[in-house]
Protein backbone atom coordinates (compact mmCIF):
# COMPACT_ATOMS: atom_id res chain seq x y z
CA UNK A 1 0.00 0.00 0.00
CA UNK A 2 1.13 3.53 -0.73
CA UNK A 3 2.13 5.29 2.46
CA UNK A 4 1.63 9.03 2.95
CA UNK A 5 5.27 10.02 3.18
CA UNK A 6 6.57 13.50 2.30
CA UNK A 7 8.11 11.93 -0.80
CA UNK A 8 4.84 10.54 -2.10
CA UNK A 9 3.09 13.84 -1.37
CA UNK A 10 5.80 15.66 -3.30
CA UNK A 11 5.35 13.23 -6.15
CA UNK A 12 1.60 13.76 -6.31
CA UNK A 13 2.02 17.55 -6.10
CA UNK A 14 4.58 17.39 -8.88
CA UNK A 15 2.23 15.38 -11.06
CA UNK A 16 -0.68 17.79 -10.41
CA UNK A 17 1.50 20.80 -11.17
CA UNK A 18 2.76 19.41 -14.43
CA UNK A 19 -0.81 18.46 -15.30
CA UNK A 20 -2.05 22.03 -14.77
CA UNK A 21 0.87 23.56 -16.64
CA UNK A 22 0.32 21.10 -19.44
CA UNK A 23 -3.37 21.89 -19.75
CA UNK A 24 -2.75 25.62 -19.77
CA UNK A 25 -0.11 25.57 -22.50
CA UNK A 26 -0.37 22.84 -25.13
CA UNK A 27 3.30 22.98 -26.03
CA UNK A 28 4.74 20.42 -28.44
CA UNK A 29 8.41 20.67 -27.59
CA UNK A 30 10.77 23.36 -26.42
CA UNK A 31 12.61 24.83 -29.36
CA UNK A 32 16.08 25.86 -28.25
CA UNK A 33 16.52 28.30 -31.13
CA UNK A 34 19.87 26.80 -32.14
CA UNK A 35 19.52 24.88 -35.39
CA UNK A 36 16.94 22.13 -34.81
CA UNK A 37 17.83 21.54 -31.15
CA UNK A 38 14.77 20.79 -29.06
CA UNK A 39 13.79 19.52 -25.62
CA UNK A 40 11.10 16.91 -25.09
CA UNK A 41 9.84 15.33 -21.92
CA UNK A 42 7.26 12.91 -20.60
CA UNK A 43 5.69 12.00 -17.28
CA UNK A 44 3.79 8.77 -16.76
CA UNK A 45 2.12 7.49 -13.62
CA UNK A 46 0.78 3.97 -13.31
CA UNK A 47 -1.48 2.13 -10.92
CA UNK A 48 -1.20 -1.65 -10.55
CA UNK A 49 -3.57 -4.02 -8.80
CA UNK A 50 -3.06 -7.78 -8.53
CA UNK A 51 -5.27 -10.53 -7.13
CA UNK A 52 -2.18 -12.41 -5.92
CA UNK A 53 1.60 -11.85 -6.01
CA UNK A 54 3.17 -8.39 -6.09
CA UNK A 55 4.14 -6.56 -9.25
CA UNK A 56 5.71 -3.09 -9.15
CA UNK A 57 5.33 -2.67 -5.39
CA UNK A 58 2.68 -3.99 -3.00
CA UNK A 59 0.04 -4.34 -5.66
CA UNK A 60 -2.41 -6.53 -3.76
CA UNK A 61 -5.31 -5.11 -1.68
CA UNK A 62 -5.37 -1.37 -2.44
CA UNK A 63 -2.96 -1.62 -5.33
CA UNK A 64 0.34 0.14 -5.94
CA UNK A 65 1.27 3.53 -7.34
CA UNK A 66 4.91 2.52 -7.62
CA UNK A 67 5.15 2.83 -11.37
CA UNK A 68 6.48 6.20 -12.41
CA UNK A 69 8.41 7.05 -15.55
CA UNK A 70 9.82 10.54 -16.10
CA UNK A 71 12.03 11.45 -19.05
CA UNK A 72 13.71 14.54 -20.41
CA UNK A 73 15.79 14.70 -23.57
CA UNK A 74 17.72 17.17 -25.69
CA UNK A 75 18.48 16.43 -29.30
CA UNK A 76 19.52 18.19 -32.46
CA UNK A 77 21.97 18.41 -35.36
CA UNK A 78 25.07 20.56 -34.83
CA UNK A 79 25.90 19.64 -38.44
CA UNK A 80 23.27 18.49 -40.93
CA UNK A 81 24.48 14.87 -40.83
CA UNK A 82 25.57 14.75 -37.20
CA UNK A 83 23.03 14.12 -34.45
CA UNK A 84 23.55 14.67 -30.74
CA UNK A 85 21.01 13.18 -28.37
CA UNK A 86 20.84 12.70 -24.64
CA UNK A 87 18.00 11.48 -22.42
CA UNK A 88 17.73 11.17 -18.66
CA UNK A 89 15.11 8.98 -17.05
CA UNK A 90 13.77 8.61 -13.55
CA UNK A 91 11.99 5.32 -13.08
CA UNK A 92 10.30 3.69 -10.13
CA UNK A 93 8.80 0.24 -10.56
CA UNK A 94 8.50 -1.25 -7.10
CA UNK A 95 11.29 -3.57 -5.99
CA UNK A 96 12.32 -4.29 -9.55
CA UNK A 97 13.82 -0.89 -10.24
CA UNK A 98 16.36 0.85 -8.10
CA UNK A 99 14.33 3.98 -8.39
CA UNK A 100 16.78 6.57 -9.47
CA UNK A 101 17.73 8.96 -12.21
CA UNK A 102 19.80 7.39 -14.98
CA UNK A 103 21.34 8.27 -18.29
CA UNK A 104 19.11 6.45 -20.76
CA UNK A 105 20.96 7.35 -23.92
CA UNK A 106 23.76 9.77 -24.73
CA UNK A 107 25.03 9.34 -28.23
CA UNK A 108 26.19 11.00 -31.41
CA UNK A 109 25.08 9.67 -34.76
CA UNK A 110 26.85 10.37 -38.03
CA UNK A 111 24.96 9.32 -41.14
CA UNK A 112 26.51 9.23 -44.57
CA UNK A 113 24.29 8.92 -47.63
CA UNK A 114 26.44 6.77 -49.90
CA UNK A 115 24.10 6.83 -52.86
CA UNK A 116 20.50 7.93 -53.31
CA UNK A 117 19.19 4.72 -51.81
CA UNK A 118 22.01 3.66 -49.51
CA UNK A 119 22.83 5.15 -46.11
CA UNK A 120 25.59 4.09 -43.75
CA UNK A 121 26.03 5.45 -40.27
CA UNK A 122 27.84 5.17 -37.00
CA UNK A 123 26.54 5.86 -33.52
CA UNK A 124 28.57 5.97 -30.33
CA UNK A 125 28.20 6.58 -26.61
CA UNK A 126 25.45 5.03 -24.56
CA UNK A 127 23.28 3.60 -27.31
CA UNK A 128 19.91 1.88 -27.05
CA UNK A 129 20.10 -1.76 -28.08
CA UNK A 130 18.35 -2.62 -31.34
CA UNK A 131 16.50 -5.62 -29.91
CA UNK A 132 13.17 -6.62 -31.45
CA UNK A 133 10.37 -4.18 -32.12
CA UNK A 134 9.95 -2.27 -28.87
CA UNK A 135 13.20 -2.24 -26.91
CA UNK A 136 14.87 0.99 -27.98
CA UNK A 137 12.24 3.43 -26.77
CA UNK A 138 10.33 1.31 -24.30
CA UNK A 139 10.39 3.55 -21.23
CA UNK A 140 8.02 6.02 -22.89
CA UNK A 141 4.52 4.55 -22.96
CA UNK A 142 4.00 6.54 -26.17
CA UNK A 143 5.96 3.86 -28.02
CA UNK A 144 4.29 0.92 -26.27
CA UNK A 145 1.03 -0.64 -27.41
CA UNK A 146 0.06 -1.25 -23.78
CA UNK A 147 1.04 -0.23 -20.24
CA UNK A 148 3.16 -3.37 -19.93
CA UNK A 149 5.12 -4.79 -22.84
CA UNK A 150 4.97 -8.57 -23.25
CA UNK A 151 7.00 -9.62 -20.22
CA UNK A 152 8.26 -12.84 -21.80
CA UNK A 153 10.58 -10.81 -24.04
CA UNK A 154 10.77 -7.30 -22.57
CA UNK A 155 11.66 -8.16 -18.98
CA UNK A 156 10.62 -5.37 -16.63
CA UNK A 157 10.79 -7.12 -13.29
CA UNK A 158 13.97 -9.13 -13.81
CA UNK A 159 17.56 -8.03 -13.39
CA UNK A 160 18.26 -8.48 -17.10
CA UNK A 161 16.35 -5.31 -17.95
CA UNK A 162 19.31 -2.94 -17.73
CA UNK A 163 21.53 -5.03 -20.00
CA UNK A 164 18.71 -5.45 -22.47
CA UNK A 165 18.04 -1.73 -22.65
CA UNK A 166 21.27 0.02 -23.57
CA UNK A 167 25.00 -0.49 -24.06
CA UNK A 168 28.09 1.66 -23.78
CA UNK A 169 29.83 1.31 -27.09
CA UNK A 170 29.40 1.80 -30.78
CA UNK A 171 26.85 0.89 -33.39
CA UNK A 172 27.17 0.64 -37.16
CA UNK A 173 24.07 0.76 -39.30
CA UNK A 174 23.06 0.66 -42.91
CA UNK A 175 19.90 1.03 -44.95
CA UNK A 176 19.28 0.07 -48.55
CA UNK A 177 16.00 1.06 -50.21
CA UNK A 178 14.52 0.02 -53.52
CA UNK A 179 11.04 1.24 -54.35
CA UNK A 180 8.72 0.42 -51.46
CA UNK A 181 11.22 -2.03 -49.99
CA UNK A 182 13.94 -1.28 -47.46
CA UNK A 183 16.59 -3.50 -45.92
CA UNK A 184 18.40 -2.42 -42.78
CA UNK A 185 21.13 -3.74 -40.52
CA UNK A 186 22.51 -2.60 -37.18
CA UNK A 187 25.40 -4.02 -35.19
CA UNK A 188 26.34 -2.99 -31.65
CA UNK A 189 29.66 -3.86 -30.05
CA UNK A 190 29.76 -2.77 -26.46
CA UNK A 191 30.85 -3.21 -22.93
CA UNK A 192 27.77 -4.93 -21.50
CA UNK A 193 26.39 -3.39 -18.33
CA UNK A 194 26.63 -6.83 -16.79
CA UNK A 195 27.79 -5.52 -13.45
CA UNK A 196 24.65 -3.37 -13.19
CA UNK A 197 21.90 -3.91 -10.67
CA UNK A 198 21.83 -7.58 -9.86
CA UNK A 199 22.37 -8.73 -13.43
CA UNK A 200 25.49 -10.57 -12.31
CA UNK A 201 23.48 -13.04 -10.25
CA UNK A 202 21.17 -13.59 -13.11
CA UNK A 203 23.87 -14.29 -15.65
CA UNK A 204 26.00 -16.59 -13.55
CA UNK A 205 22.90 -18.37 -12.28
CA UNK A 206 23.38 -17.66 -8.59
CA UNK A 207 19.76 -16.61 -8.41
CA UNK A 208 18.64 -20.01 -9.54
CA UNK A 209 18.52 -23.52 -8.12
CA UNK A 210 21.39 -24.10 -5.68
CA UNK A 211 22.09 -20.42 -5.23
CA UNK A 212 18.54 -19.12 -4.97
CA UNK A 213 18.18 -16.52 -2.31
CA UNK A 214 21.70 -15.15 -2.39
CA UNK A 215 22.13 -11.62 -3.63
CA UNK A 216 24.92 -9.79 -5.39
CA UNK A 217 27.50 -12.40 -6.19
CA UNK A 218 30.82 -10.74 -5.32
CA UNK A 219 33.12 -10.32 -8.28
CA UNK A 220 33.06 -8.91 -11.75
CA UNK A 221 32.80 -9.80 -15.40
CA UNK A 222 35.64 -9.75 -17.86
CA UNK A 223 35.44 -10.68 -21.47
CA UNK A 224 35.01 -9.74 -25.05
CA UNK A 225 32.50 -7.22 -26.28
CA UNK A 226 28.79 -7.91 -26.25
CA UNK A 227 27.39 -8.13 -29.77
CA UNK A 228 23.83 -7.23 -30.67
CA UNK A 229 22.80 -7.38 -34.31
CA UNK A 230 19.50 -6.72 -35.99
CA UNK A 231 18.59 -7.16 -39.63
CA UNK A 232 15.29 -5.92 -40.97
CA UNK A 233 13.01 -5.69 -43.95
CA UNK A 234 10.28 -3.09 -44.22
CA UNK A 235 7.69 -2.66 -46.91
CA UNK A 236 6.12 0.72 -47.54
CA UNK A 237 7.47 2.50 -44.48
CA UNK A 238 6.49 -0.27 -42.10
CA UNK A 239 3.19 -1.70 -43.35
CA UNK A 240 5.12 -4.93 -43.14
CA UNK A 241 8.08 -5.17 -40.74
CA UNK A 242 10.28 -8.23 -40.33
CA UNK A 243 13.31 -8.31 -38.04
CA UNK A 244 15.87 -10.80 -36.91
CA UNK A 245 17.88 -9.93 -33.80
CA UNK A 246 20.73 -11.86 -32.21
CA UNK A 247 22.50 -11.20 -28.93
CA UNK A 248 25.85 -12.82 -28.22
CA UNK A 249 27.53 -12.62 -24.82
CA UNK A 250 30.60 -14.49 -23.59
CA UNK A 251 32.18 -13.47 -20.29
CA UNK A 252 34.28 -14.89 -17.50
CA UNK A 253 33.12 -14.20 -13.99
CA UNK A 254 35.95 -13.53 -11.55
CA UNK A 255 34.70 -14.16 -8.05
CA UNK A 256 36.23 -12.08 -5.27
CA UNK A 257 34.91 -14.34 -2.52
CA UNK A 258 36.11 -17.82 -1.57
CA UNK A 259 32.51 -18.99 -1.09
CA UNK A 260 31.50 -18.20 -4.69
CA UNK A 261 33.16 -20.02 -7.58
CA UNK A 262 34.47 -18.29 -10.70
CA UNK A 263 33.31 -19.46 -14.09
CA UNK A 264 32.23 -18.61 -17.59
CA UNK A 265 28.83 -17.67 -18.98
CA UNK A 266 27.81 -17.68 -22.62
CA UNK A 267 24.47 -16.38 -23.79
CA UNK A 268 23.11 -16.52 -27.31
CA UNK A 269 19.63 -15.17 -27.97
CA UNK A 270 17.94 -15.13 -31.38
CA UNK A 271 14.70 -13.15 -31.73
CA UNK A 272 12.34 -13.11 -34.69
CA UNK A 273 9.84 -10.26 -35.04
CA UNK A 274 7.01 -9.70 -37.50
CA UNK A 275 4.42 -6.96 -37.76
CA UNK A 276 1.62 -6.18 -40.20
CA UNK A 277 0.19 -2.66 -40.05
CA UNK A 278 -3.16 -1.98 -41.72
CA UNK A 279 -5.17 1.21 -41.45
CA UNK A 280 -7.13 0.03 -38.42
CA UNK A 281 -5.38 -3.19 -37.44
CA UNK A 282 -1.85 -4.04 -36.39
CA UNK A 283 -0.84 -7.67 -35.92
CA UNK A 284 2.43 -8.40 -34.16
CA UNK A 285 4.33 -11.50 -33.14
CA UNK A 286 7.80 -12.11 -31.72
CA UNK A 287 9.63 -15.31 -30.83
CA UNK A 288 12.75 -15.49 -28.63
CA UNK A 289 15.05 -18.20 -27.41
CA UNK A 290 17.81 -17.63 -24.88
CA UNK A 291 20.56 -20.27 -24.89
CA UNK A 292 22.81 -20.15 -21.86
CA UNK A 293 25.94 -22.17 -21.16
CA UNK A 294 27.48 -21.83 -17.74
CA UNK A 295 30.62 -23.61 -16.67
CA UNK A 296 32.67 -23.62 -13.48
CA UNK A 297 29.93 -22.38 -11.19
CA UNK A 298 29.06 -25.77 -9.76
CA UNK A 299 31.33 -28.29 -8.04
CA UNK A 300 33.22 -30.34 -10.60
CA UNK A 301 32.78 -27.61 -13.20
CA UNK A 302 29.88 -29.28 -14.94
CA UNK A 303 28.61 -27.47 -18.03
CA UNK A 304 25.07 -26.29 -17.39
CA UNK A 305 23.03 -25.69 -20.51
CA UNK A 306 19.56 -24.25 -20.73
CA UNK A 307 17.29 -22.84 -23.41
CA UNK A 308 14.26 -20.74 -22.64
CA UNK A 309 11.39 -19.96 -25.00
CA UNK A 310 9.28 -16.80 -25.24
CA UNK A 311 6.66 -15.63 -27.69
CA UNK A 312 3.58 -13.50 -28.04
CA UNK A 313 0.88 -12.73 -30.56
CA UNK A 314 -0.81 -9.36 -30.40
CA UNK A 315 -3.67 -7.62 -32.22
CA UNK A 316 -4.33 -3.89 -32.00
CA UNK A 317 -7.50 -2.31 -33.37
CA UNK A 318 -7.70 1.45 -33.89
CA UNK A 319 -11.49 1.78 -33.81
CA UNK A 320 -11.86 5.56 -33.45
CA UNK A 321 -9.50 8.56 -33.62
CA UNK A 322 -7.24 8.41 -30.58
CA UNK A 323 -8.60 5.03 -29.43
CA UNK A 324 -7.15 1.57 -29.73
CA UNK A 325 -7.95 -1.83 -28.28
CA UNK A 326 -5.48 -4.63 -27.74
CA UNK A 327 -5.57 -8.39 -27.26
CA UNK A 328 -2.41 -10.40 -26.65
CA UNK A 329 -1.29 -13.85 -25.66
CA UNK A 330 2.22 -13.93 -24.19
CA UNK A 331 4.10 -17.00 -23.00
CA UNK A 332 7.45 -17.64 -21.31
CA UNK A 333 8.95 -21.06 -20.59
CA UNK A 334 12.22 -20.95 -18.66
CA UNK A 335 13.14 -24.38 -20.02
CA UNK A 336 12.04 -25.18 -23.54
CA UNK A 337 12.06 -28.92 -22.79
CA UNK A 338 9.98 -28.52 -19.64
CA UNK A 339 6.96 -26.39 -20.57
CA UNK A 340 4.92 -27.45 -17.55
CA UNK A 341 7.84 -26.89 -15.18
CA UNK A 342 7.55 -30.33 -13.58
CA UNK A 343 11.18 -31.38 -14.06
CA UNK A 344 12.51 -28.01 -12.83
CA UNK A 345 10.11 -28.21 -9.89
CA UNK A 346 11.45 -31.64 -8.89
CA UNK A 347 15.05 -30.39 -9.03
CA UNK A 348 14.46 -27.15 -7.15
CA UNK A 349 11.60 -27.88 -4.77
CA UNK A 350 9.81 -24.80 -6.08
CA UNK A 351 6.26 -24.89 -7.46
CA UNK A 352 5.91 -25.80 -11.16
CA UNK A 353 4.41 -22.43 -12.02
CA UNK A 354 7.65 -20.65 -11.09
CA UNK A 355 9.07 -21.89 -14.42
CA UNK A 356 6.52 -20.52 -16.87
CA UNK A 357 4.10 -17.62 -17.34
CA UNK A 358 1.18 -17.49 -19.76
CA UNK A 359 -0.44 -14.08 -19.90
CA UNK A 360 -3.69 -13.26 -21.71
CA UNK A 361 -4.15 -9.49 -21.95
CA UNK A 362 -6.97 -7.17 -23.04
CA UNK A 363 -6.30 -3.46 -23.12
CA UNK A 364 -7.64 -0.05 -24.13
CA UNK A 365 -5.69 3.07 -24.88
CA UNK A 366 -7.07 6.56 -25.42
CA UNK A 367 -5.22 9.71 -26.42
CA UNK A 368 -7.86 12.01 -24.99
CA UNK A 369 -6.02 15.21 -25.83
CA UNK A 370 -3.03 15.84 -28.02
CA UNK A 371 -0.01 14.62 -26.01
CA UNK A 372 -2.14 13.09 -23.24
CA UNK A 373 -3.05 9.46 -22.93
CA UNK A 374 -4.57 6.96 -20.59
CA UNK A 375 -4.19 3.21 -21.02
CA UNK A 376 -5.71 0.38 -19.03
CA UNK A 377 -5.44 -3.37 -19.29
CA UNK A 378 -6.41 -6.61 -17.68
CA UNK A 379 -4.03 -9.58 -17.54
CA UNK A 380 -5.04 -13.12 -16.72
CA UNK A 381 -1.83 -14.93 -15.83
CA UNK A 382 -0.99 -18.56 -15.31
CA UNK A 383 2.49 -18.91 -13.80
CA UNK A 384 4.95 -16.68 -11.96
CA UNK A 385 8.16 -16.94 -14.04
CA UNK A 386 8.64 -13.21 -14.57
CA UNK A 387 7.82 -12.07 -11.04
CA UNK A 388 10.50 -10.13 -9.18
CA UNK A 389 11.97 -11.92 -6.13
CA UNK A 390 12.50 -8.49 -4.57
CA UNK A 391 8.80 -7.62 -4.72
CA UNK A 392 7.95 -11.21 -3.75
CA UNK A 393 10.35 -12.27 -0.99
CA UNK A 394 10.37 -15.99 -0.42
CA UNK A 395 9.27 -16.83 -3.94
CA UNK A 396 12.63 -18.50 -4.62
CA UNK A 397 12.64 -20.35 -1.31
CA UNK A 398 11.24 -23.91 -1.57
CA UNK A 399 9.94 -23.74 1.99
CA UNK A 400 7.96 -20.52 1.43
CA UNK A 401 7.24 -20.26 -2.28
CA UNK A 402 3.86 -22.04 -2.18
CA UNK A 403 2.68 -19.82 0.61
CA UNK A 404 3.83 -16.47 -0.76
CA UNK A 405 2.94 -16.91 -4.43
CA UNK A 406 -0.20 -17.58 -6.41
CA UNK A 407 0.09 -19.58 -9.63
CA UNK A 408 -3.12 -18.20 -11.14
CA UNK A 409 -3.49 -14.50 -10.77
CA UNK A 410 -4.98 -11.37 -12.32
CA UNK A 411 -3.30 -8.05 -12.90
CA UNK A 412 -5.03 -4.76 -13.66
CA UNK A 413 -3.01 -1.72 -14.62
CA UNK A 414 -3.82 1.86 -15.52
CA UNK A 415 -1.43 4.56 -16.67
CA UNK A 416 -1.71 8.27 -17.43
CA UNK A 417 0.90 10.06 -19.43
CA UNK A 418 1.66 13.57 -20.58
CA UNK A 419 4.44 14.63 -22.89
CA UNK A 420 5.74 17.70 -24.63
CA UNK B 1 -11.90 -6.59 -49.72
CA UNK B 2 -10.04 -9.13 -51.76
CA UNK B 3 -12.96 -11.51 -51.69
CA UNK B 4 -15.29 -8.86 -52.98
CA UNK B 5 -13.21 -8.11 -56.08
CA UNK B 6 -12.70 -11.81 -56.70
CA UNK B 7 -16.46 -12.28 -56.59
CA UNK B 8 -16.85 -9.41 -59.08
CA UNK B 9 -14.41 -11.03 -61.44
CA UNK B 10 -16.43 -14.21 -61.47
CA UNK B 11 -19.26 -12.33 -63.18
CA UNK B 12 -16.97 -11.81 -66.19
CA UNK B 13 -14.83 -14.32 -68.01
CA UNK B 14 -13.69 -16.85 -65.45
CA UNK B 15 -10.21 -17.37 -66.85
CA UNK B 16 -9.51 -13.71 -67.32
CA UNK B 17 -10.93 -13.11 -63.89
CA UNK B 18 -8.54 -15.57 -62.33
CA UNK B 19 -5.64 -13.93 -64.06
CA UNK B 20 -6.79 -10.49 -63.01
CA UNK B 21 -7.80 -11.38 -59.48
CA UNK B 22 -4.50 -10.49 -57.87
CA UNK B 23 -3.84 -7.19 -59.66
CA UNK B 24 -7.46 -6.09 -59.21
CA UNK B 25 -7.29 -7.02 -55.59
CA UNK B 26 -4.13 -5.00 -55.11
CA UNK B 27 -5.50 -2.02 -57.01
CA UNK B 28 -8.74 -1.98 -55.06
CA UNK B 29 -6.86 -2.38 -51.81
CA UNK B 30 -4.50 0.45 -52.72
CA UNK B 31 -7.35 2.76 -53.68
CA UNK B 32 -9.18 1.86 -50.53
CA UNK B 33 -6.14 2.29 -48.32
CA UNK B 34 -4.85 5.51 -49.77
CA UNK B 35 -8.09 6.59 -51.40
CA UNK B 36 -8.13 9.86 -53.28
CA UNK B 37 -10.13 12.32 -51.26
CA UNK B 38 -13.15 13.93 -52.89
CA UNK B 39 -11.88 17.39 -51.99
CA UNK B 40 -11.19 19.78 -54.87
CA UNK B 41 -8.01 21.19 -53.36
CA UNK B 42 -4.59 19.60 -53.54
CA UNK B 43 -2.12 19.11 -50.74
CA UNK B 44 1.43 19.78 -51.80
CA UNK B 45 4.80 19.94 -50.08
CA UNK B 46 5.73 23.53 -49.29
CA UNK B 47 9.28 24.80 -49.08
CA UNK B 48 8.76 28.58 -49.20
CA UNK B 49 11.35 30.48 -51.16
CA UNK B 50 13.12 27.21 -51.96
CA UNK B 51 10.09 26.68 -54.18
CA UNK B 52 11.19 23.42 -55.71
CA UNK B 53 9.47 21.18 -53.16
CA UNK B 54 6.79 20.11 -55.63
CA UNK B 55 9.46 18.46 -57.80
CA UNK B 56 10.54 16.11 -55.01
CA UNK B 57 9.65 12.48 -55.60
CA UNK B 58 7.56 10.49 -53.15
CA UNK B 59 10.69 8.56 -52.12
CA UNK B 60 12.56 11.79 -51.40
CA UNK B 61 9.60 13.19 -49.46
CA UNK B 62 9.37 10.00 -47.39
CA UNK B 63 13.10 10.20 -46.59
CA UNK B 64 12.59 13.78 -45.43
CA UNK B 65 9.34 13.34 -43.46
CA UNK B 66 10.47 10.08 -41.84
CA UNK B 67 13.55 12.06 -40.69
CA UNK B 68 16.10 9.90 -42.51
CA UNK B 69 17.37 12.66 -44.75
CA UNK B 70 18.57 15.68 -42.80
CA UNK B 71 20.53 17.60 -45.42
CA UNK B 72 19.54 19.22 -48.74
CA UNK B 73 21.74 18.49 -51.77
CA UNK B 74 23.27 21.99 -51.40
CA UNK B 75 24.34 21.14 -47.84
CA UNK B 76 21.68 23.11 -45.95
CA UNK B 77 20.13 21.37 -42.95
CA UNK B 78 16.52 20.28 -43.43
CA UNK B 79 13.88 21.54 -40.98
CA UNK B 80 10.50 19.84 -41.17
CA UNK B 81 7.26 21.44 -39.91
CA UNK B 82 4.01 19.51 -39.57
CA UNK B 83 0.51 19.90 -38.13
CA UNK B 84 -0.85 17.78 -35.25
CA UNK B 85 -1.48 14.11 -36.08
CA UNK B 86 -5.25 14.42 -36.40
CA UNK B 87 -5.31 17.70 -38.39
CA UNK B 88 -7.19 17.01 -41.68
CA UNK B 89 -4.39 18.54 -43.75
CA UNK B 90 -1.80 16.33 -42.04
CA UNK B 91 -3.93 13.25 -42.63
CA UNK B 92 -4.34 14.17 -46.31
CA UNK B 93 -0.63 14.89 -46.80
CA UNK B 94 0.30 11.57 -45.18
CA UNK B 95 -2.10 9.53 -47.28
CA UNK B 96 -2.22 11.38 -50.59
CA UNK B 97 1.35 12.60 -50.91
CA UNK B 98 3.47 10.22 -48.82
CA UNK B 99 1.16 7.22 -49.28
CA UNK B 100 1.29 6.22 -45.60
CA UNK B 101 -1.06 6.32 -42.62
CA UNK B 102 -0.42 9.16 -40.16
CA UNK B 103 0.24 6.64 -37.38
CA UNK B 104 3.24 5.26 -39.31
CA UNK B 105 4.85 8.71 -39.17
CA UNK B 106 3.98 9.13 -35.51
CA UNK B 107 5.37 5.76 -34.49
CA UNK B 108 8.63 6.43 -36.33
CA UNK B 109 8.94 9.91 -34.81
CA UNK B 110 8.29 8.57 -31.31
CA UNK B 111 10.79 5.76 -31.81
CA UNK B 112 13.61 8.05 -32.94
CA UNK B 113 12.80 10.60 -30.25
CA UNK B 114 12.84 8.19 -27.32
CA UNK B 115 15.78 6.15 -28.60
CA UNK B 116 17.99 9.13 -29.46
CA UNK B 117 18.35 8.24 -33.12
CA UNK B 118 16.77 11.21 -34.88
CA UNK B 119 14.95 14.52 -34.54
CA UNK B 120 11.20 14.45 -35.16
CA UNK B 121 9.57 17.30 -37.11
CA UNK B 122 8.43 20.40 -35.28
CA UNK B 123 4.67 20.34 -34.72
CA UNK B 124 2.84 23.66 -35.15
CA UNK B 125 -0.85 24.39 -34.76
CA UNK B 126 -2.12 25.96 -37.99
CA UNK B 127 -1.43 25.72 -41.75
CA UNK B 128 -0.59 29.44 -41.62
CA UNK B 129 2.05 28.70 -38.99
CA UNK B 130 3.54 25.94 -41.14
CA UNK B 131 4.06 28.48 -43.97
CA UNK B 132 5.51 31.08 -41.61
CA UNK B 133 7.96 28.70 -39.96
CA UNK B 134 9.05 27.26 -43.31
CA UNK B 135 9.57 30.76 -44.72
CA UNK B 136 11.67 31.75 -41.69
CA UNK B 137 13.84 28.63 -41.47
CA UNK B 138 16.62 28.16 -43.99
CA UNK B 139 16.08 24.66 -45.34
CA UNK B 140 12.49 24.50 -44.06
CA UNK B 141 9.84 22.24 -45.54
CA UNK B 142 6.21 21.55 -44.70
CA UNK B 143 2.99 21.24 -46.67
CA UNK B 144 0.12 23.43 -47.78
CA UNK B 145 -3.26 23.29 -49.46
CA UNK B 146 -3.65 24.87 -52.86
Amino acid sequence: MMSTTPRSIARVLGAVTSLLIGLATPAHAIDLGFRDFQIHGFASQGYTHTSGNDFFGNSQDDGSLEFTELGLNVLGHPLPNLLFAVQGIYRDAGGSDKEDFRLDYANFDLSLPVRDNVTLGIRGGRVKNPFGLYNEARDAIWTRPSVLLPQSIYFDSLALREIELASDGGLLYGRFAFGDHALSAELVASDPRANASGATDFIVGFDSLAFRGTNNAPGSFEGRLLLVGRAGYEWREGLVRLFFTAVDFDHDFESSSPTFPSGNAKVFAPLISAQLNLEQWSLTGEYLRIDTERSGFTPGGVLLENTSESYYLQAQYRFAPGWSALARYDALFLNIDDHDGSASARLSGLPRDRFFAKDLTFGLRWEFLEDWLVAAEYHNIDGTAWLSPIDNPGINNPAQAREVSDGHWDLFTLMFSYRF
Amino acid sequence: MCQRSTAGDRLGAVNRGRRLALPVCCAVLTLWCFGASAADSRVVPYAGSRGSATSLTRTELRDIFFARQTKWPNGDPIRVFVLPDRHPLHVRFSKEVLGVYPYQLRSTWDRILYSGTGVPPTVVNTPQEVRERVDEAPGGIGYAEE
